[in-house]
């Protein structure tokens, strides 16, 4: 069986139509496809740009048999280095369908491994999915990002919450607690609480902001330093990722007493039938200084309440964002938004186990822009 | 073949599989090592890549059904130097 990985190019869309229809007639996961058009319509590949997608596909005499894609970013280490760092997702293989291919997802991480020696994968569903546990047994770095949320609207989080109503006797005890007021009690008891643990209320003031523009570089410049590894948030990264046409996205300028003290991106996320019919805010970005944080978390939280969001989530892998968030009100919960760096990455984040809760990562390093966050 | 480069590779199979070295061959593959599964070929891959200093493609991992193959892979892949 000759196979190469090969740059995905237009030529190649109609046999990616068909491996997409072997998949759905397999027996994959509706979302299990791959990209029909070669061009990426986000991040597309420049020449200037430092920043952008490409995709592979996996051909066998010109039959595609699978692919994926990566990610280019600049990111900045504490040795003072920026340095070009790919993310490694959507690995689709016609493996999942026909044992005959079972090896191709090793061939695309190897490829990928390949052509970018420092590499991470970010999300991934969980712990419990193939693609983490090939990457452990590959010996990657990795750690799951916290995940926190705060519910704006009690009655209707246990009203709509469908995740966790896994049986009748949890049904019940939801329906209970939305229609009898204690679940509401119970919310914003734990919250307020958590609230308290602030040792002093943050003063702030936010402004939306239709773009992003010069007054963020110095608080890039000022706070990258603080991090073990962020992708740069420059002007001209912010500008790319969230460009003023997309209004999906609400941009806000954090500051107090005058001077810039850092920014969020807050956005409402589409509907997934795990919330019902809830509306889901996500703090999807964010920056600042560690000890600005809470300011910052909570003008975002303010924001989102303000636009009628029923629940707010966040993944902040830095632990003062995660206290940052725990102190205006957050509660934790089980995460499955995993990170894992390669070989070569690992090398610049030894030892993990301090390293990784320094990291600066969020929903925004993913996949998820510009949708799915 | 070498003998040296099939000793070896055996001795990294071994490793990695969690195989007695006696008990691997020039003929043990997927089909007699109960360890060896798509990722842990991956792993074999890499670690044959580590060890002998060369490169291989996508094509060559599919030609790697068992450690005599691979023993021949490298050794060819080392008479040709590199590229």
């Amino acid at each position: 069986m000759p196979i190469v990985i090969q740059p995905y190019r237009e030529e190649h869309e109609p046999a990616v139509r068909d491996f997409n229809q072997r998949l759905q007639s397999g027996g994959a996961e509706p979302d299990l496809v791959f990209f029909t058009r070669a061009e990426p319509r986000w991040l597309p590949r420049s020449d200037v740009a430092s920043l952008y997608q490409e995709y592979f596909v996996v051909l066998d005499n010109g039959v595609v048999r699978g692919g994926y894609a990566l990610k280019r970013q600049d990111f900045s280490f504490p040795d003072g280095v920026t340095r070009n760092v790919a993310y490694y997702h959507h690995p689709l293989s016609e493996g999942i369908v026909n044992k005959s291919y079972a090896t191709i997802g090793a061939m695309l991480l190897k490829d990928a491994m390949s052509r970018s020696p420092l590499l991470y994968c970010l999300g991934m569903g969980g712990y419990d999915r193939p693609l983490p546990k090939m990457l452990i047994s590959l010996g990657w770095a990795n750690c799951a990002i916290p995940f926190y949320f705060h519910v704006a609207h009690p009655n209707r989080f246990f009203r709509e919450i469908q995740a966790l109503r896994t049986s009748p006797f949890r049904t019940l005890m939801l329906n209970l607690a939305a229609w009898t007021g204690t679940g509401w009690a119970g919310v914003k008891t734990i919250q307020g609480l958590r609230k308290l643990r602030s040792s002093k209320p943050a003063s702030f003031t936010a402004e939306p902001v239709e773009q992003f523009s010069e007054w963020v570089d110095p608080l890039w410049e000022q706070a990258k330093i603080h991090y073990a590894m962020t992708a740069v948030r420059d002007c001209q990264t912010l500008r790319t990722l969230y460009p003023a046409s997309d209004k999906h996205f609400t941009r806000l300028r954090v500051s107090r007493g005058g001077q810039d003290i850092g920014w969020a991106v807050v956005g409402e996320r589409r509907k997934d039938e795990k919330y019902g019919s809830m509306r889901v805010g996500s703090i999807l970005d964010c920056w600042a200084a560690p000890e600005n944080a809470l300011p910052v978390i909570q003008a975002a939280s303010a924001t989102l309440t303000q636009q009628g969001a029923d629940l707010i989530v966040s993944n902040q892998s830095h632990r003062l964002w995660a206290r940052a968030l725990e102190h205006a009100g957050f509660l934790g919960s089980q995460s499955n938004f995993i990170f894992a760096a390669g070989k070569g990455l690992s090398a610049l984040l030894r030892p993990f186990t301090e390293k990784q809760s320094s990291l600066h990562f969020t929903r925004a390093d993913g996949d998820g822009l510009p949708r799915n966050f | 073949m070498t003998s040296s480069i099939l000793d070896q590779i055996r001795g990294v199979a071994s490793d990695l599989f969690n195989v007695p070295v006696n008990r691997v061959t020039a003929a043990s593959s997927p089909e007699t090592i109960e360890t060896w599964d798509s990722t842990q070929h991956l792993n074999f891959v890499l670690a044959l890549e580590e060890k002998f200093g060369l490169q291989l493609s996508p094509e060559e991992m599919e030609q790697l059904r068992n450690v005599g193959e691979a023993a021949k892979l490298v050794e060819s892949k080392l008479q040709a130097g590199p590229r």
